[in-house]
């Protein structure tokens, strides 16, 4: 597997089909804790590491756990119907590290984060990176693997830190009552995803 | 006992118009996003959460008395990936075509907000008829939500709007063929997504607010 792809696979994540504004992974987070640039990085940081940790730990778990114990009943298959409940497993463990990291270490933050902290739990952006892992054959291997999830997480921070570098400023714009919070940043985030339409090519 | 069927027809009634999950609470934007480029993805979208939603809700509400607070989220979701579990089995085997097409967000219901909300609003506090009601009435509101954007999608991005079912395929409407070459493909494609949930949003916000002025003259 030569670098070149490599460089290959983390633009197609992080760019061309950026999981939030091409694959609409992780929408409440973007719509929920954009307000303000600084909790966007510190959200986008958090979710980058969720995402490569539980990424990788799903792929090995697949691979050295479940296909090895199906093979040896005769299907190699046989225990893939355990794979939801395993991967959201992982996830809600590697969101209670992070909580407890952050307490410990970043307090200010902790309490700024609030509510969205467990709720990264069901940030379909992570558990949606876990499946396409599992889904495409191009993941066999775990360094491609490893390379999507970690350009997954940074594709989602850079989503989400432009937007809420652009809600920092519409907050002084004139914006139409019924179209106020959800309404405006939608549309936003629509013109947002025309935007990265452009950097379809990049990368084949 | 009529009062406490009055209360749950109330229930239902709210899930669909006053207290819709998508357009006025703002859960499960996910799905609502990305599977609303036809109708028909958005029907069978609709009709796995609101499975999976009135399975959850039942077995949540018949163990309230024997889960322990603090560990219900677990408990919650891993009911609620059993049941997505059979669904995606289920589409899979019956559904092929759509299975595909719908990918990851099958088992991504598994995180939709709106199951594990009604979990931890509803059901585990109250009685099998209350929570049953609240998950067909957020069930179907879900899917009525789902169902307006991928019309309004559907027509926009390709000039009509189809029921495909092999040979029973139903065409609903069909805009004049001078449309055609203008139609805005952009709305099948994920901006349209934004921009159409964006404006239906601001539509039903203005319709609210208006609502209320009208309640309070």
């Amino acid at each position: 597997m030569s670098f070149g792809a490599l460089i290959g696979i983390f633009l197609g994540v992080a760019l061309v089909n950026n999981m939030v504004l091409a694959g609409f992974m992780g929408i409440c987070p973007f719509l929920g804790v954009s307000r303000k640039v600084d909790m966007a990085v510190g959200m986008g940081c958090a979710v980058t590491f969720v995402m490569t940790v539980s990424g990788v730990v799903t792929w090995l778990l697949v691979h050295a756990v479940l296909t090895p114990i199906g093979a040896a009943f005769g299907n190699p298959e046989a225990l893939y119907f355990l794979k939801y409940v395993i991967f959201i497993m992982v996830i809600a463990s590697m969101v209670q590290l992070v909580e407890m990291y952050l307490r410990k270490f970043f307090p200010s933050l902790y309490t700024a984060f609030g509510v969205f902290l467990p709720l990264i739990t069901t940030n379909c952006a992570i558990l949606g990176a876990c499946l396409l892992i599992d889904m495409k054959p191009e993941y066999q291997n775990l360094l491609n693997a490893t390379v999507f999830a970690f350009g997954g997480g940074i594709g989602f921070m850079m989503a989400i830190t432009i937007m809420a570098g652009i809600r920092e400023h519409i907050r002084f714009s004139d914006v139409p009552r019924c179209l106020q919070g959800p309404g405006i940043t939608l549309l936003m985030a629509g013109m947002l995803a025309l935007a990265f339409m452009g950097f379809t090519g990049i990368g084949k | 006992m009529a009062e406490e069927n009055g209360s749950n027809f109330r229930q239902f009634r709210d899930g669909v118009i006053g207290n819709n999950p998508v357009l006025v609470q703002l859960l499960g934007m996910c799905p609502t996003l990305a599977v609303t480029n036809t109708l028909e993805n958005a029907l069978v979208m609709g009709a796995a959460v609101t499975f999976v939603l009135v399975m959850s809700n039942l077995v949540t509400s018949l163990l309230r008395h024997q889960i322990k607070p603090h560990v219900r989220i677990l408990v919650f979701t891993l009911t609620i990936a059993t049941f997505v579990t059979i669904a995606d089995l289920v589409l899979k085997a019956n559904m092929y075509e759509v299975s595909k097409k719908l990918g990851p967000f099958v088992p991504l219901i598994i995180v939709n907000c709106i199951i594990i909300c009604r979990a931890e609003v509803v059901a585990i506090k109250n009685g099998l008829a209350r929570s049953l009601a609240d998950a067909f009435g957020m069930g179907l509101g879900f899917t009525t939500a789902l169902s307006i954007l991928g019309a309004i999608r559907e027509i926009l991005g390709s000039g009509s709007l189809t029921l495909p079912g092999g040979a029973t395929s139903l065409k609903l409407v069909q805009l004049p063929a001078a449309f055609e070459p203008h139609a805005w493909i952009i709305m099948v494609l994920p901006p349209g997504a934004f921009l159409t949930l964006g404006v239906v949003i601001g539509i039903v916000n203005q319709l609210r607010y208006r609502k209320v002025k009208g309640g309070a003259a």
